[in-house]
């Protein structure tokens, strides 16, 4: 039998570990609740009803969300006011009424008023310099960083061994 | 003569002189050994300070009497608006924000020198010269170009009137708050500054430096989060950030400032990241002059506009001086920098704490180059993009999800180092609950990649904080002699014993809750778009809503002049959960700028968010509906971030064992 100085930390630490991992089901439960809340709300969303005039489908929403106000900075067209962005939402109302794929709409308003209008900058080009910074950042900071630890704790063991001599 | 133009004018140019007079005398008081000029420089930033005083509170008179004879004033007041709108005209156009900037900045420059004369006397007088040197710096355009005190050539009979953005409660506390975070990034900079210029860069500036980083972070974190408020609530499209360059400028200097705090527990504890503290000092204000300059030059929405700009310029040479002294400072003092203690393992809180500061600085740097590369498009190709939040959610938001999970994996390790046995122990269980909630989210439905692991992160951080407070209190709670009513009391012994790491673990634990709301929020969100007549339905997410009536109503105050608004009642299948309001203000003096008016009904599971886009000429109107998941606990947890933030100042941390202090250069510290 172990002897009791021995055995108490142990079981304190089992107690402690119940506790601990109790409450984080009990949290992880509370945000998973929480989530398939929202989530089971989602299903419901923006169904049309016959007796409102129009509703947008969530293809059009998604087709503006994707596209900025060619006129505001950094304003989604689906919430500008502007009489362009009116028009635009016209537009895209009748091009998905033709059956043109969403892909084209977008490319249609590229083409007419330039990259400024993209929400979603394209990865290609002068832009790539912009992931590139991005990817930069991360790598500075991820292997730069990790190199600095690294040369931080070889510099103290070299200390550490010129004491021990 | 305008007297509120005369006096005003007078007072920035005499709080120009004097502050000018106080690097003088404190510069020759460093110098020479001087008491008497060291006294004198400081006395003259108190006198600048007062004179900022009262340049803010005349130009507040003339904007209360409606002294049109002021440009400024005519340019954003009106006779009808409220005295409370009149407060908020102060600083609602440039050269009163500058002003109402200086002006804090002034009493953040004066509060240090006060408060350096007990912590930091060995380098009083180097903070003098620095501090009133960036006020100087701030007054040369408030007195030359942009002066809130120009005299109209006419004296209009009324004044324009504030910009109907401005028009809310919120733009009471908002602006002042998040300038005043700003302008307060200049203490620890001074202080930082000081030190290095007096050659002694060991702890001693830590404690002088940390009450007023952890103001600065408070202040900023609040002024933020007023910001999203703000907008949520006002500016009507249904988000809290859209990551506009402005935003992304208010930010900026937070994330420094947040690593600071980090890195000044591993300097106090362990003599570590001195270099990178100073650094960190550094590029928070340099970031906060970044801010100013990208707001007031026009650099961002359009590069022309910044060749147009009489200020624009000014600031950019102000950030390039700010940064090539603190590059020069820092490699002039670099062999002063090196650690005290070994690093004695890599499995440390050391570790935690130096790889959160590298996310933070990682975060920064995609930040602004997402800030600056339209310009780069527009100057490089002529070409102008947009770089908008899909950017920033792919870019930022993995790291964020990272920085949880540091945090949280950092507050199970121990200080120096961990015995693998201890190691294993404590690691078990969090890895346990994050493969379990991990599978849990994706049983239950939980797809995207993004949520999945922010909310696992965010739980496990909650999880092991809570586990920190049971852990701390539990002693306290015997001592107490045990029972459900000693546990209050047992967690309070935690704060006042150690506020500030009790105090930063109710940060984590406010940030922990923001996350899985912004991401409940962000993934989560419905939108609805529908065009109904009065009397017609349509159904948004769970809610039927109802569209009654829309009603004009005659304007009350602050240049309003009829507000529309519609009736919408709202139901859950058969119950009435009750109306809603949302409509639009109109102003007399902006006719092409009508003002959304958001309704919400809000609950702990979501937001109900309603405004009406447009109607014609048979009432027939446009509503945007969006439901927002978990929104309540975003401000929820917002509040418990800032109450952590201000429970951790009364941090009193005895003098660790074996500090070593690094001697004075020759010649370089103040011998008075």
């Amino acid at each position: 039998m172990p002897p009791r100085h021995a055995r108490a930390p142990g079981r304190r630490a089992a107690r402690g570990a119940l506790l601990a991992v109790a409450l984080g089901l009990a949290l992880g439960g509370l945000a998973l609740g929480a989530l398939s809340l929202a989530g089971r709300a989602g299903l419901g969303g923006g169904a049309p009803v016959a007796h409102a005039q129009q509703v947008d489908s969530e293809q059009q929403l998604a087709i503006e969300r994707q596209l900025l106000c060619p006129q505001c900075v950094n304003e989604r067209l689906d919430q500008c006011e502007l009489p362009i962005c009116e028009d635009m939402r016209t537009i895209i109302r009748q091009q998905l009424a033709k059956g043109t794929p969403p892909d084209q709409i977008v490319f249609f308003f590229r083409a007419r008023y330039g990259e400024r209008v993209l929400a979603d900058l394209p990865r290609e080009g002068f832009n790539l310099l912009l992931f590139g910074w991005v990817a930069g950042s991360v790598l500075l900071m991820g292997v730069g960083g990790g190199w600095a630890l690294w040369r931080m704790r070889r510099s103290s063991l070299s200390r550490a061994a010129g004491r021990g001599r | 003569m305008n007297l509120a133009g005369a006096l005003g004018a007078s007072a920035l140019l005499t709080a120009l002189a004097s502050a000018i007079f106080a690097v003088v005398a404190s510069t020759w008081g460093v110098r020479r050994a001087h008491p008497g000029a060291l006294a004198a420089g400081r006395r003259a930033i108190y006198a600048t300070a007062a004179l900022l005083t009262a340049a803010i509170a005349t130009l507040a008179v003339a904007l209360l009497r409606d002294d049109f004879g002021l440009a400024y004033v005519a340019s954003v007041s009106s006779r009808e608006m409220q005295t409370a709108f009149k407060w908020a005209a102060l600083y609602s156009g440039q050269p009163g924000s500058l002003l109402l900037w200086t002006w804090l900045m002034s009493l953040a420059v004066a509060g240090v020198v006060w408060h350096a004369g007990a912590r930091l006397r060995w380098a009083r007088g180097h903070a003098q010269a620095v501090g009133s040197g960036a006020l100087a710096a701030f007054l040369v355009p408030l007195v030359f170009l942009a002066s809130p005190f120009e005299v109209s050539a006419l004296t209009p009979a009324d004044g324009v009137g504030l910009n109907p953005l401005l028009v809310d409660r919120a733009m009471l506390i908002h602006p002042p708050m998040l300038l005043a975070g700003l302008a307060s990034t200049v203490a620890p900079f001074i202080i930082a500054a000081a030190a290095l210029l007096a050659g002694r860069v060991d702890a001693s500036w830590v404690r002088a430096a940390r009450p007023w980083a952890l103001a600065s972070f408070v202040v900023l974190s609040a002024g933020n989060v007023l910001g999203g408020w703000w907008a949520y609530t006002v500016l009507g499209w249904g988000g809290y950030w859209a990551w506009d360059p402005v935003e992304n400028s208010a930010i900026l200097p937070l994330l420094p400032m947040i690593a600071l705090l980090h890195g000044f527990a591993v300097q106090e504890r362990r003599g570590m990241l001195k270099l990178w503290n100073l650094a960190m000092a550094f590029a928070a204000f340099s970031l906060a002059v970044f801010g100013t300059f990208n707001v007031r030059s026009g650099l961002v929405s359009s590069v022309h506009s910044f060749a147009q700009s009489d200020i624009g310029p000014y600031f950019l040479g102000l950030l390039g001086a700010a940064l090539l002294g603190s590059v020069a400072l820092l490699a002039w003092r670099s062999s002063r920098l090196s650690s005290d203690h070994d690093f004695e393992s890599l499995l440390s809180r050391e570790t935690g704490l130096i790889v959160n500061n590298y996310l933070l600085t990682a975060i920064a740097l995609v930040i602004l180059g997402g800030t600056l590369f339209p310009v780069a498009s527009e100057l490089v190709r002529d070409v102008r993009i947009t770089v908008s939040a899909p950017f920033y959610d792919q870019a930022v938001g993995p790291l964020l999800a990272a920085l949880l999970l540091v945090a949280a994996i950092g507050m199970l390790l121990p200080w120096r180092r961990g015995a693998p046995r201890t190691l294993a122990r404590r690691f078990a269980w969090p890895a346990a609950l994050l493969v379990l909630s991990a599978v849990g989210l994706a049983a239950a439905g939980v797809r995207d990649p993004f949520a999945l692991a922010g909310v696992v992160f965010a739980v496990t951080l909650i999880a092991v904080t809570l586990r920190e407070y049971w852990h701390g209190a539990r002693g306290a709670h015997r001592a107490a002699g045990g029972g459900a009513f000693a546990w209050p009391g047992a967690v309070g012994a935690l704060f006042r014993r150690d506020p500030g790491r009790y105090g930063g673990y109710l940060v984590h634990l406010g940030l922990a809750v923001m996350a899985i709301a912004v991401i409940g929020s962000t993934v989560y969100q419905q939108q609805v778009r529908a065009t109904v007549a009065p009397g017609e339905s349509f159904e948004a997410g769970r809610y039927t809503l109802t569209y009654v009536s829309l009603d004009g109503r005659a304007g009350t105050a602050n240049g309003v002049e009829t507000e529309a608004v519609a009736t919408v009642t709202v139901r859950e299948g058969d119950r009435l959960l009750g109306e809603l309001q949302p409509g639009r203000r109109f102003f007399t003096n902006f006719p092409g700028q009508p003002m959304g008016i958001v309704a919400l009904r809000s609950s702990w599971r979501e937001d109900l968010y309603l405004f009406v886009q447009g109607w014609d000429e048979d009432l027939v109107a446009e509503f945007q509906v969006f439901v927002n998941p978990l929104m309540i606990w975003l401000w929820a947890g917002a509040g418990v971030y800032v109450a952590g933030g201000l429970l951790a100042f009364g941090w009193q941390r005895p003098a660790p064992a074996r500090e070593r202090v690094t001697p004075p250069a020759p010649g370089a510290a103040q011998r008075a």
